[in-house]
């Protein structure tokens, strides 16, 4: 670890302007993740703007303050309402609503804060020791390699964004085409222009994402009149406290169920596309099983509530050892934080950590201390939290509306953007209320130039199509991209027909036989031990097979 | 309309935009400079893009989509289309209006009726309403106006107004 660069990261974080920004932006994160229906990925995006300005560092600080305390303010409305602020805080319901109307909402919030605290440390930790050796593994990656990663992170996102693959797929493949239209990188040829000068620069990222994002869930936010007038929340916060010693102490005495969900978490987020939805349901679930009195799940037990919170904050740590080490985004907000890298010209890929070690560094440490930020600003803003969940919804939508434009004016003082974002924003709406999903548009408009990029290279080195399955890294990733393509039918027919017995152990086989071809011993050990486990797998009787992601 | 119908005549939109594509993809300037062809990776993509959209079409032909959508499962008939969709249609007319008179009320007024007629118009507009939305639109716009005008230096519209009541 160069510690110059360590000792410039820590200084471009550790500034009273950076500091101030993080602050504000934890503030916001939890004021977001609080307000039911406001996610942490739009909460991020709108933060994009005010980031133009800044050295990357410190806008991806204030991103990263936004992502961390989004994850912790969903918490807030979920534990005292019953309506959770975030999807990722939907399993902490179950459990922090019937303690808050126990009588223990303070206990119940501490429980809450804690266990978000320990979760982001845990994955802050895994972050720092894991994502360095991650990104050495990159440095291997040639053009074969990095195209059918990029394959793979699409399939991932297709496989977990929704019910209808072909939905999915067609949403995937619309945002690979979207990113080709203007001048092609390699030699300015003009493609889908129609001889217009606003085509011929292609659609810029970030009002595109805006767009489908942000501008067309406010659009489906104020669809119902009746809801749109109501305040968002009847929360009151009169005698709501947090019991901070009492909590603390309680999730430490869990510490197993405390590491598990966090190491859960971590695992989710490495994962392409799949984020704090997933992760905080898996870990309630893991924890529900573990647990020596499972029947009491659901009533009110502590165990209910450090279980989900940990996870989900500990998924950001994974999303970002994705985002790093592999170059690719590991979920829409570490999307939009490529987006953001992209603007300074910092151009995401395995040797991201290798070429600027400054800026990694940053981000190992605004993500560590911005989880000590949200824990400190937590119990004083619970008040502001319930004021703003009093505002209606149509009127948060209208001032946002009105941001987008402005915020997108300014990435390159152009009307034309503006223009782009209301283009975008109408056809994210359409296909919302279509049940199109959004999340693999976004990642192909993010991952379309780079997948480009990377088989013009090979296809500049050779024509033949059979090196992406002679290079081992590239087979192991086209595997991995199989496999993602089959998992909803896997999820679908799981303890109902006999192939899906079959799944994981061919998964496994299929995985080792890039890790044989890679040579060493290491890897070869590795493809041996996965060999086994899928054998493993395969000796059990059915309907007693290992725990996943469907169960 | 029902969702399967829906679908239907999505997936033939969907087709016939794919078809125009691939249609302008040949029109793509081919240059000998030994890097891969500018129409490739179009190209690639669209053909999936027909596959999957003839996968799409015969899907919901046959209603074998389970996509459950938030506003898909009553189904809608033409005349309530317009009542579902009023407010962001109104959203989307009014932001369409912002932008087409930016040239002339620039970013401060224009943002600053945006916001107020948005709310007005969904939220309703009875005496005290009208008051807390013009308050609300001035303070929220204004206050961004200001941030992006001087703290982030950001050269906005300012439109053909907003000089002449400055008097500049």
């Amino acid at each position: 670890m160069p510690i110059d660069a360590v000792v410039a990261a820590f200084w471009d974080i550790f500034n009273l302007h950076t500091l101030a920004l993080m602050a504000i932006g934890s503030v916001a994160g939890l004021v977001a993740g609080a307000i039911p229906g406001f996610t942490i990925a739009m909460a991020v995006v709108l933060t994009l703007p005010f980031t133009f300005g800044m050295p990357p560092a410190q806008g991806l600080a204030t991103m990263i303050g936004v992502f961390v305390g989004g994850l912790s303010g969903g918490l807030m409305s979920g534990i005292l309402i019953g309506v959770p602020g975030t999807p990722s805080s939907v399993a902490t319901v179950f459990d922090g609503f019937p303690m808050a109307r126990k009588g223990r909402p303070g206990l119940a919030l501490g429980l809450g804060v804690w266990a978000s605290f320990f979760g982001g440390i845990v994955s802050a930790v895994v972050l720092v020791t894991l994502a360095p050796p991650l990104a050495k593994i990159g440095l291997e990656f040639q053009p074969w390699d990095y195209f059918s990663l990029v394959l793979f992170a699409l399939t991932i996102t297709v496989s977990l964004a929704g019910k209808s693959m072909v939905k999915g797929l067609l949403s995937g493949a619309l945002g690979l085409f979207l990113a080709t239209v203007g001048e092609y990188d390699l030699n300015g040829v003009a493609r889908f222009t129609l001889d217009s000068d606003y085509l011929r620069g292609g659609f810029a990222f970030l009002p595109v994402l805006i767009g489908l994002f942000a501008f067309s869930q406010l659009l489906a936010d104020v669809m119902d009149t009746a809801t749109a007038r109501k305040a968002m929340t009847d929360l009151t916060a009169t005698s709501v406290r947090i019991e901070h010693r009492k909590a603390a102490f309680e999730v430490l005495k869990r510490w197993g169920n405390l590491l598990r969900s966090s190491l859960i978490g971590v695992f989710v987020g490495i994962l392409p596309a799949a984020g704090g939805s997933i992760s905080n349901i898996l870990a309630y679930d893991q924890a529900k099983k573990a647990s020596r009195d499972p029947d009491s799940f659901g009533t009110g037990v502590e165990d209910g509530i450090i279980a989900p919170e940990s996870a989900n904050n500990a998924t950001a740590g994974g999303a970002l050892i994705t985002m790093m080490a592999l170059g690719i985004p590991g979920d829409i907000v570490t999307a939009v934080m490529l987006g953001a890298l992209l603007i300074h010209d910092v151009v995401p890929s395995p040797k991201f950590i290798v070429e600027q070690p400054q800026l990694a560094y940053a981000i190992f440490i605004a993500y560590f201390f911005a989880n000590f930020m949200v824990l400190g600003l937590q119990s004083v803003t619970l008040r502001a939290f319930v004021l703003v969940t009093k505002v209606r919804m149509y009127m948060l939508t209208a001032v946002i509306l009105a941001y987008c434009g402005i915020g997108v004016f300014a990435l390159h003082n152009s009307v034309s953007d503006m223009w782009t974002l209301l283009i975008f924003g109408i056809v994210g709406f359409i296909m919302r209320t279509m049940g199109f999903p959004l999340a693999p548009m976004i990642l192909g408009v993010v991952l379309g130039p780079i997948a480009e990029r990377w088989l013009a290279r090979a296809v500049t080195i050779s024509t033949d199509p059979l090196l992406f399955v002679t290079h081992p890294w590239s087979l192991f990733f086209l595997v991995l991209c199989l496999f993602s393509l089959f998992f909803p039918f896997y999820q679908r027919d799981y303890g109902k027909r006999t192939w899906t017995r079959l799944y994981t152990p061919a998964l496994m086989v299929g995985m080792a036989v890039p890790l044989v071809m890679m040579g060493g011993w290491v890897r070869p050990v590795i493809a041996a031990g996965l060999v086994a486990f899928g054998l493993y797998v395969l000796s059990r009787p059915p309907g007693q097979a290992l725990p996943t992601l469907k169960e | 309309m029902g969702l399967s119908r829906r679908d239907t005549i999505a997936a033939l939109v969907l087709l016939a935009f794919t078809g125009a594509a691939f249609w302008l993809s040949f029109d793509i300037q081919t240059r000998n400079d030994g890097t891969m062809r500018a129409s490739v990776w179009p190209q690639t993509i669209l053909s999936v893009m027909m596959v999957l959209g003839v996968v799409y079409l015969v899907q919901s032909l046959r209603g074998t989509l389970v996509e459950s959508v938030a506003d898909g499962d009553r189904p809608v008939v033409a005349g309530n289309w317009l009542q579902r969709y009023k407010n962001p249609i109104l959203c989307l007319l009014l932001y369409f209006a912002f932008l087409a008179t930016l040239p002339v009320l620039g970013v401060l007024i224009g943002g600053i009726l945006l916001v107020f007629l948005t709310m007005t118009l969904i939220g309703g507009a009875g005496p005290r309403e009208l008051v807390t939305h013009a308050l609300v639109a001035a303070a929220t716009i204004g206050g961004m106006w200001a941030i992006f005008t001087f703290a982030l230096r950001v050269i906005l519209p300012e439109g053909m107004i907003l000089p002449m009541i400055i008097g500049r």
